[in-house]
């Protein structure tokens, strides 16, 4: 009963994914937040770095099910390489930040000391 | 019929799938630290500074959790967990972006107070010392004016010394020695042999000599000497007569009595040979000496 159950899933699956098309859009999308992660610092800071990536392998990932028509399994690591690229951006952003307002604290204590 | 109407009629079905998939299963690893992270975020300072953040992440969450329930084999279903978990941390790193920009601000803000301060402090300084400076100045230029009144004064008394001791050389010998300015006036001009009342031409000169040393306000010494013929006493007494004479007579022309005293000096400061009849009477001599004035 088991194998027609998982064959006709299968086939249900294919013929799913096959009638949604590719995600050119969203993949594109994905990619800029790729590039905003990574003019936003995150190769620089390690978190964020091992997010961007991931999300660059879940983009390679996804254009190469693309390529083979697997287009619902793609639409869903192209979303996830979104949230991991934007995890990275705020992750870097979080720690510049953090930065700045030790430098704002220290010149504080600097020139309370003086 | 819209979508919230659909929605509410497919509700009774959406929890029917829930007992029915992901139900009896432990759910995947990724569900459960999503949960977790998602709870972080609302208990902590994401909820209150970033609330859009964690409301998507609410919702990335409450699709995966259906996903879970209607097809927890579709890989897929994991993907939309590790999703619903990215948005948490998203918003626990755009809340800590948020904070960090608000504690930056708000050490800029002190920092500004406290230089501000320190600028005020510092200029209020600056005026004490441009203040001080000021008075340094205007004690200097009094000090500078007293200085030139002093050595106008000292100038014009100068000249004015000058001008007597040009009028005095008219009528008397008028030389300077360490003791001064030395007027000396011959013995037979002011005095009748053996006398020491002042002969009337004697008056005359010394009127001019009092005219021109009134107010200057220098002391004065008048000598009396004498030659050497008679007594030592006698002459130490004559000389002494003879000197207060004419110190009183310079006295009752104006000039300052506490500024002029008489002294008989005798036979004991000659000035020339007492052994010939010009030598003595070169040393029988009144000398009136003007002292330089102490400042």
């Amino acid at each position: 009963m088991r194998i027609p159950l998982i064959a006709a899933l299968s086939i249900f699956a294919v013929a799913c994914g096959g009638s949604i098309p590719p995600p050119n859009d969203e993949w594109s999308a994905a990619q800029a937040d790729v590039g905003r992660a990574e003019s936003g610092g995150a190769p620089a800071v390690p978190d964020a770095k091992l997010h961007l990536q991931l999300a660059q392998e879940d983009l390679q990932k996804s254009k190469a099910l693309m390529n083979n028509q697997e287009n619902e399994r793609a639409a869903s690591l192209v979303a996830l390489a979104r949230a991991e690229a934007q995890l990275a951006l705020s992750l870097a952003r979080a720690t510049q930040a953090q930065g700045d307002a030790q430098q704002a604290q220290q010149d504080l204590q600097k020139a309370k000391g003086n | 019929m819209n979508f919230t109407r659909l929605s509410i009629m497919m509700a009774p079905l959406v929890v029917a799938g829930l007992g029915a998939c992901g139900g009896d299963r432990p759910p995947p690893k990724s569900l459960v630290d999503a949960r977790n992270e998602l709870a972080t975020a609302k208990n902590g300072i994401a909820a209150q500074l970033d609330p859009t953040d964690v409301h998507e992440a609410d919702l990335a969450l409450q699709k995966a959790e259906r996903a879970w329930s209607n097809a927890p084999d579709e890989p897929n279903t994991l993907d939309l967990a590790v999703i619903a978990q990215r948005k948490a941390q998203i918003a626990e790193a755009e809340a800590a972006v948020l904070k960090a920009q608000q504690d930056a601000a708000t050490a800029k803000r002190d920092l500004q107070v406290v230089m501000s301060s320190q600028l005020q402090s510092a200029r209020g300084q600056l005026d004490q010392t441009k203040q001080a400076l000021n008075k340094t100045q205007d004690q200097l230029q009094a000090e500078q004016r007293t200085a030139d009144e002093q050595r106008k004064k000292l100038a014009d008394l100068e000249a004015k010394l000058k001008d007597a001791r040009d009028t005095i050389a008219k009528i008397a010998a008028v030389k300077d020695d360490d003791r001064g300015m030395v007027i000396t006036l011959q013995g037979e001009v002011l005095f009748p042999t053996g006398k020491w009342e002042l002969k009337a031409g004697a008056m005359a000169k010394l009127d001019q000599i009092a005219d021109a040393l009134r107010g200057k306000e220098q002391p004065m010494v008048v000598y009396g000497f004498t030659d050497n013929v008679g007594t030592h006493d006698n002459n130490m007494e004559l000389s002494q007569k003879r000197a207060t004479s004419v110190r009183d007579y310079l006295a009752s022309k104006g000039i300052p009595q506490d500024l002029i005293t008489a002294q008989g000096k005798g036979p004991d400061v000659p000035i020339s040979d007492n052994n010939s009849v010009e030598g003595r009477a070169a040393n029988r001599r009144v000398e009136i000496v003007v002292q330089p004035k102490k400042s």
